[in-house]
């Protein structure tokens, strides 16, 4: 990490992010924040909703899933006008100071996907506007179908259709583990087979597709993807470094166009764009005054 | 996984920089800390099977372990039931058939704090 960057843009440079070893470590440090969402111990932190998309009934999560919780205070809702506070300041902290930096670096179903992807290098492209779905998804599902389904009693958990019900991380997560607990305890297997269904066609999808879950479905990825354009952590261009050589858009694997937008709501902020060096991750600082020039009226 | 693509050329002059300053981001980081501390020291609307408010803490673990309880409706206080027998059969219809309608009627969701149901959906 490098100090003051030295032209009058605002923040701090993290020019050093773009060396090559950053696309290295980055499976190393989606590998240590399993040991923050994988304790030993777990479900010692259930009453706190977590920043990344992970099952709560997994039984090693600490933290509980943040659209689980919103699924569930929406459902809720009609019996108990119930507010999140927690997940509002989770999210609100997540978002405004990372973005989606925490869906490239520290989720761990985005960790699961990334390994996923490497078995098959040949990826199906999909198109941009599909990122839409994500919000389709966090409003219908998260939040509408829930509040409809509770306003006629029925709770959270006894809901034919939910979020929870379609969720491939609470299938790999929850359903499989019980369902091989039970198992080995000469109980029956737990887990239904539309969940099997839902979990063999995810994981046939990430092979073929770069992240399928978060560019397509994930309502939290979309919901801190809202924040990319005002985080604190955010990656700027430097045109002066510019040598046309498109390898920022070339590294993308998530279909971001950076030759026209850096901090897209489908970024996953994982990073490999800077490694051209135009582009460079930086922090937002108040220190310094902001400059609102573009890099056309750079001297 | 790099792949060569190609696109029109660009000009990297007439590209915006994207730099921002700090201040939405540092307002909204403020913000959201401000609302995680009153939601950690946040006393809910909702009783816990003891008859005392639960914490937000408290009621968000409830679901992951299956701990919210609803209690029917029919078991609600009936209303005041009139002395003419025939008026109070068919107060007993409207709450009965209110009840139908709105099973889990505000105030009925009550947390159980010793739940431990792995998945609860």
């Amino acid at each position: 990490m490098n100090g003051q960057s030295d032209d009058k843009s605002s923040g701090v440079g993290l020019s050093g992010l773009g060396t090559k070893p950053l696309s290295r470590i980055r499976p190393w440090i989606q590998a240590a924040f399993l040991a923050v969402w994988l304790p030993p111990v777990g479900r010692w932190l259930h009453g706190i909703p977590g920043c990344v998309f992970h099952c709560y009934s997994c039984p090693l999560s600490s933290f509980a899933c943040p659209v689980g919780v919103a699924a569930n205070y929406a459902a809720l809702w009609p019996a108990a006008h119930e507010v999140p506070y927690i997940l509002i300041g989770v999210i609100l902290i997540t978002g405004a100071v990372g973005g989606s930096l925490v869906c490239g670096w520290a989720c761990p179903f985005g960790f699961l996907q990334d390994f996923l992807s490497k078995i098959n290098r040949r990826k199906l492209q999909i198109p941009s506007w599909t990122g839409h779905l994500r919000y389709v998804m966090l409003i219908g599902l998260v939040l509408a179908l829930p509040l409809f389904f509770g306003a006629r009693g029925v709770p959270f958990e006894e809901q034919p259709v939910s979020v929870c019900r379609l969720c491939p991380a609470g299938a790999l997560e929850s359903g499989l583990p019980h369902s091989l607990q039970s198992i080995a305890q000469g109980g029956p297997w737990l887990m239904g087979w539309q969940k099997i269904v839902l979990l063999t066609v995810f994981l046939g999808a990430a092979v073929v597709i770069h992240r399928p879950w978060c560019r397509l479905l994930c309502p939290l990825g979309g919901l801190l993807a809202l924040f990319n354009r005002f985080s604190l952590f955010h990656l700027r261009f430097r045109a002066e470094k510019c040598v046309e050589c498109n390898l920022c858009r070339s590294r993308c694997s998530m279909g971001v166009k950076v030759d026209q937008q850096l901090n897209a709501p489908n970024c996953i902020r994982c990073l490999e764009c800077v490694k051209c060096g135009a582009i460079e991750a930086a922090f937002a600082l108040p220190a310094e005054k902001q400059d609102s020039y573009t890099s056309a009226q750079k001297p | 996984m790099t792949r060569k693509i190609s696109q029109p050329p660009i000009n990297p002059g007439t590209r915006p920089t994207e730099q921002r300053d700090f201040w939405t981001g540092g307002v909204l980081t403020i913000v959201g800390l401000l609302v995680l501390i009153a939601g950690l020291r946040h006393l809910t609307g909702v009783e816990t099977l003891d008859g005392s408010s639960a914490w937000e803490t408290q009621l968000v673990k409830a679901f992951s372990t299956g701990g919210l309880r609803y209690a029917e409706a029919a078991a609600a206080a009936l209303p005041p039931l009139p002395d003419n027998p025939a008026d109070a059969v068919a107060t007993l219809d409207r709450a009965r058939k209110s009840s139908t309608e709105r099973p889990h009627a505000i105030g009925r969701v009550r947390v159980d704090l010793g739940a431990s149901t792995p998945c609860p959906t």
